[in-house]
């Protein structure tokens, strides 16, 4: 303490700040315990007076004593722990030496839709520099670059994400503040991500895992989409930022602009995107299908009328015209989506709450597909027109008991879907139209209600989650009728009831300055989907069978278990490693139904499978990530990950010429559509003060032999790409980043491609692209 | 400068919010010829409606036509049917001007011939 005295005294002595307390005066300097950082704007209030002030820039600080001993001297900030210090009489002269420990709850720098709280699970946070940077125009494409993070592709748009060899529904997706999109079309060509423009986002933060249950039912995982939000101004500012971007063989460009604006009082932003693709040579040189038109216009208001208290109202309307899918039997002909989003964030309640969250959203789809680009549209045309929204809402509250921090809230959603598909015999007499129900007003209600409580100590952070939803759905009776009027298949019991409980658990050891250990486990439940409960009759899944809902299903369970280490070092880099284990109850997997109980009416199908719960089902794998400092010319980096999935107990339908002939159970086969193992490792240089940064990525991916034999899934070869990457920084309003994608023109496919529609040729990925964006921000 | 390219970044902005649909309009052509008598004619109009005529030719030289525009995607249908076994028929569908489908037949009074398809896309 003495050594600490007389260091300060010397500081002070150099700085010209004299800090020896005089008489009835108290001085001293605050620092961040964790870093020993001085932290300015730190309220120090005098108790027994009343009399207050802040420590200035390096932490220094004086206050009149008072006559009252002893002082009590209370150090406040809003992202630190208040503290109370008590100063004897024999004390006063020698100047305090305060440290503060950060708060939990460090409001982060982007406000209302990013995450508020620092969290304790696993997660990771993709910036807005490699989404600028990406010549990608997909999220769910971008994001394959993720370890363990791969995309189901059908089509120029809307890859699937699949997070550890999770996907689908049992993914949380959602859109800043908890905002859900449900896609219309039953072949989920256009999934929540296909209805976010990639140009739109910030951020994007992958939760693995059941842990993250303050964001809804968190099965898999939960993808939060974080796009920008209006800012306030002290005094009225306007913004301007474009994004162009352009690309050969995939060719095509994607814009947008935003301008932005607001004072103290309120914010605005508007902006416009424009994207248009078209077909793309694979590196063998075949050209694949790949084309797509989309745009979208997006306006949001925000008022703050006091300090702390921010309302947000946003319009988005996107548009898909023309995308290609030629693995499924149609096309996107049009997508127009409206999404309606108020957010509420409010601050500055005190000590006691942190924050109140709320949000209210509408989002609207209306999809229709067609098969008008198939061969078999030369005898029917098939046009589907399917509506889909999804109404909800989340608030949330956190607040501080004792030293830690509970944030608590509920989140309500509810889905409809409804459509028909419309068959034209353009070849018959008359134009015979057939029109099929495909979701006879299917509806899904969920109501959560949840907890996460966060506490910290020295060396440990807990965490610990606990999430109630009461699920109900329902949906007119499940029907498919004949040309000839007759019904060939029929349930009415449609009804179903679910209550939920889901709860996570973790801690991370801080074991000394270098190295933390985490464990995380939980358990997270999810509901069926409404394709897994109310699908009729249609080729929705991997395999080549018309599929039938069940409403009777029972929710599937994940309860998962993760081990990570980290390791951060200034001279050595980063490193984060962790293996996950997952074992999943009443897995929703589908067996065939007898051709004499339902006959399947797709042309080509097999038969038909139905929603089954099989027992079980395991995943497990591992995360590697690897970072030089970023103190150095250049940096590098290494990831690596493997998922692999196994069900105990398959069943395997054998074929012969067309027709099942039999069955068989296959013992440990492996889950369909898991990507393989596979490694990235990244090399940039930066030259002029790092405004210049040549790179190179390489992409090892292997090949993937655990494959489903009950799905008959097929082996992928293994491949390597090599990117070439160049970013520019001409001034802090230009921005050039360009390269070479799959510069040796590889020609190869994604384990996870479904094949071309009506035959088994892969759908090949771009052979050679070189691309060129420009961001420009004024 | 800046407040040039501010106030062009707005008017950019604007064009692009109004650049949202792009219909594409095409002619097309019904076109029916080669029979010797009366013969019955069904086909889609702009409104989508199927419409049937009887048209009674002078001669097999005789053409009988129609006209609409179509936006891409949109199903474009004829079909025929004579009653004479010593007539027959040719029905072409045009788009622009450049033959899309066409069908014909001969002496067959029983089968309706159809022409039919959807208008490509570009």
């Amino acid at each position: 303490m003495k050594t600490q005295g007389f260091l300060l005294s010397l500081i002070c002595l150099f700085t010209g700040v004299q800090l020896l307390a005089q008489s009835g005066s108290i001085s001293g300097k605050i620092t961040d315990q964790e870093n020993g950082q001085p932290i300015s704007l730190v309220t120090v209030k005098n108790i027994q007076t009343g009399e207050t002030t802040t420590s200035g820039k390096s932490g220094l600080f004086r206050l009149n004593a008072g006559e009252k001993l002893p002082l009590i001297i209370e150090f406040s900030h809003l992202g630190f722990d208040t503290l109370r210090v008590s100063v004897d009489k024999d004390k006063l002269s020698i100047p305090l030496t305060i440290n503060m420990t950060e708060k939990q709850t460090q409001l982060s720098e982007v406000e209302v839709f990013s995450d508020l709280t620092k969290s304790q699970y696993p997660v990771l946070h993709v910036g807005i520099t490699p989404l600028e940077r990406t010549p990608q125009q997909d999220i769910g494409k971008f994001l394959r670059s993720e370890p363990n993070v791969g995309g189901i592709r059908k089509g120029a748009l809307g890859i699937d994400p699949v997070i550890r060899g999770f996907k689908y529904s049992q993914l949380n997706v959602q859109l800043n503040g908890g905002t859900k999109i449900e896609g219309g079309c039953p072949n989920r060509m256009d999934p929540a991500t296909a209805h976010v423009d990639i140009n739109d986002l910030k951020n994007i933060a992958i939760y693995k895992g059941p842990y993250a249950l303050k964001y809804g039912p968190a099965f898999g995982g939960v993808l939060r989409l974080i796009t920008s939000e209006p800012e306030f101004y002290e005094t009225y500012q306007t913004k301007v930022s474009m994004i162009v971007g352009g690309q050969t063989n995939y060719e095509g460009f994607k814009s947008r602009i935003r301008v932005s604006g607001g004072n103290e009082l309120l914010a605005y932003s508007f902006s416009a995107n424009w994207n248009k693709y078209g077909d793309y040579k694979a590196g063998n040189g075949d050209v694949m299908q790949g084309a797509s038109n989309t745009s979208m216009i997006k306006g949001q208001i925000g008022v703050q009328p006091l300090k702390g208290q921010k309302f947000f109202l946003s319009y988005d309307k996107s548009q898909g015209r023309n995308v290609d899918f030629p693995t499924l039997p149609m096309d996107e002909r049009s997508d127009d989506t409206e999404i309606y989003d108020f957010n509420y964030l409010g601050t500055g309640f005190g000590t006691g709450i942190n924050f109140i969250q709320a949000n209210v959203y509408k989002s609207d789809v209306h999809h229709i597909m067609d098969n008008k680009l198939r061969p078999f549209s030369d005898t029917v045309v098939a046009i589907s027109d399917i509506t889909a929204t999804n109404t909800g809402g989340r608030i949330a509250i956190n607040f501080n008991v004792g030293k830690s921090v509970i944030e608590a809230g509920s989140s309500y959603e509810s889905i409809t879907k409804d459509g028909n598909r419309f068959k034209t015999m353009i070849m018959q007499p008359n134009m015979p139209t057939f029109t099929e129900e495909l979701w006879n007003n299917a509806l899904i209600n969920n109501l959560g209600l949840f907890a996460e409580y966060q506490a910290t100590s020295s060396k440990i952070d807990w965490v610990a989650s606990v999430r109630l939803d009461f699920n109900q759905a329902n949906s007119d009776p499940m029907v498919r009728y004949a040309p000839t009027g007759d019904p060939v298949f029929l349930d009415a019991d449609t009804k179903s009831n679910y209550t939920n409980f889901s709860f996570s658990g973790g801690m991370t050891w801080h074991i000394n300055k270098f190295n933390k250990f985490g464990i995380a486990l939980g358990k997270g439940v999810r509901s069926p989907d409404m394709t897994e409960r109310y699908i009729t009759l249609l080729p929705v899944g991997y395999d080549n069978y018309d599929y039938v809902g069940n409403p009777k299903l029972k929710p599937e369970e994940n309860h998962e278990i993760e081990f990570d280490w980290g390791y951060q070092h200034s001279r050595w880099g980063n490193l984060q490693a962790g293996i996950f284990f997952s074992f999943v109850t009443n897995y929703i997997s589908a067996v065939m139904v007898p051709p004499s109980e339902i006959k399947p009416q797709t042309k080509g199908v097999l038969g038909v499978k139905r929603f089954i719960n099989i027992d079980k089902a395991y995943l497990t794998g591992f995360e590697f990530v690897y970072s030089t400092p970023e103190k150095l010319k250049w940096d590098a980096s290494l990831t690596a990950a493997y998922t692999t999935g196994i069900n105990p107990e398959a069943t395997h339908y054998i074929i012969e010429n067309g027709q099942v002939t039999g069955e068989e159970t296959i013992k440990n086969d492996p889950l369909p559509e898991i990507p393989p193992l596979e490694a990235t490792v990244s090399f940039n240089y930066h030259l002029m003060k790092r405004r210049l940064s040549p790179g190179i990525k390489v992409r090892v991916v292997a090949e993937q032999n655990q494959i489903s034999k009950a799905y008959y899934e097929t082996s992928t070869p293994g491949f390597t790409t090599v990117e070439f990457l160049l970013a520019y920084t001409y001034s802090k309003n230009l921005k050039v980043y360009g390269g070479i994608s799959n510069l040796f023109n590889t020609n190869y496919y994604e384990h996870l491609n479904r094949r071309i529609v009506g035959s088994s040729a892969p759908y090949l990925e771009p052979g050679r692209m070189c691309y060129l964006n420009l961001i420009i921000s004024l | 400068m800046k407040l040039i390219i501010k106030t062009f970044s707005i008017i950019a902005l604007l064009i692009l919010f109004g650049a949202c649909n792009d219909l594409t309009q095409k002619k097309v052509t019904y076109k029916a010829t080669g029979a010797v008598s009366e013969f019955t004619l069904q086909y889609q109009n702009a409104n989508h409606e199927l419409i049937t005529v009887n048209v009674t030719p002078e001669s097999a030289a005789d053409v009988w036509k129609f006209d609409l525009m179509a936006e891409e995607g949109e199903i474009v249908y004829l079909s025929g049917k004579y009653k004479d076994i010593h007539s027959g028929l040719l029905l072409q569908i045009l788009i622009d001007g450049k033959v899309y489908k066409q069908g014909s037949s001969r002496y067959d009074t029983i089968k309706y011939l159809t022409v039919s398809g959807t208008i490509p896309y570009n």
